[in-house]
């Protein structure tokens, strides 16, 4: 990631940055729109407030991300319009672009099949490039237990693709 | 040794999120870009609740005299407080003799304000700073 604590415009930045943060604030969502929003929301916060100050900015704007994920889905008031697209969502829109490669197509396809719990912490380290130390104290667990939760999601996505190539 | 899982992360490393549409850059820019005087979001920086209070009195004093229907009628949307960060100093010694632990406590309060209607945003950011001094008992 480049240093956000330059003073770079923010389009270079996002237009670097913007499709892993999209996909960070996307699997802590329940639908595409609300992941737009968080991803507004966040980077807001973040290019405004946030990333002149010390420490890893992919931290910084995963927290940010975080923390406005956890907003949305405490907020009551959710059209229900937009509640109701969340099903289609989830089968028809894919998140990543499409792969010739079938076996990465059916990595790209597994990821979502994956528990909650793994997949966090899957997408914190190969897009949020975070350590599990760092992806422990996002997710308030331990870096053994981020480290563990890795683990099984490879074995997992190891076991998914290996079915789909099969087929 | 080897990372038995290292195949799978390079796999997945190579894929390519999609790209957030032009509609989100749009709202990002119209954030982000715009002057000072234009921009929708009115940032208040104060040090203390006498300074919001007013503001906010005034602002509804204001509006409230003031027929047009143009103007924002801001509710209140999120409140947050942000972790304190606490500082424990060295001893010191009172007048009287006793001894007391200066300790620094400084948080944030952040509340946020949206007139849906004119699509702009009231953010006012309270940084607090307490001294105090715990007092210690010696034997």
């Amino acid at each position: 990631m480049p240093d956000a604590h330059a003073d770079q415009d923010w389009r270079a930045w996002f237009a670097e940055n913007g499709a892993r943060l999209r996909l960070i604030a996307r699997q802590w969502t329940r639908c595409e729109a609300d992941a737009d929003d968080v991803l507004q929301e966040a980077f807001v916060r973040f290019w405004k407030h946030q990333r002149h100050l010390p420490g890893n900015p992919n931290a910084l704007v995963v927290t940010s991300l975080r923390r406005s994920a956890l907003d949305l889905l405490r907020r009551g008031d959710r059209r229900a319009a937009r509640e109701k697209v969340v099903g289609d969502d989830m089968e028809s829109v894919t998140w990543f672009e499409p792969e010739a490669d079938p076996r990465l197509a059916a990595l790209a396809d597994s990821l979502k099949l994956l528990p909650a719990e793994q997949r966090e912490v899957v997408v914190l380290k190969v897009w949020g490039d975070l350590t599990f130390d760092e992806i422990g104290e996002q997710l308030s667990i331990s870096p053994n237990t981020a480290a563990s939760r890795w683990r099984y999601a490879m074995e997992a996505l190891r076991k998914h693709i290996t079915a789909r190539t099969h087929d | 040794m080897t990372d038995p899982d290292h195949d799978i992360a390079e796999a997945l490393a190579s894929l390519r999120p999609r790209a957030p549409g032009p509609a989100v850059t749009a709202r990002l820019a119209r954030e982000l870009d715009v002057p000072a005087s234009r921009r929708g979001v009115i940032l208040a920086w104060s040090s203390g609740f006498a300074a919001i209070a007013a503001a906010l009195v005034a602002a509804f004093v204001f509006l409230g005299g003031v027929s047009e229907p143009e103007a924002p009628q801001y509710q209140l949307v999120h409140v947050e407080q942000s972790r304190p960060d606490v500082q424990f100093f060295r001893p010191v010694q009172m007048d009287d003799g006793s001894f007391a632990r200066p300790v620094r406590v400084r948080w944030q309060d952040t509340t946020r304000w949206e007139d849906a209607h004119s699509n702009t945003r009231l953010i006012n950011y309270r940084p607090n700073d307490q001294l105090t001094l715990l007092p210690l008992e010696t034997n």
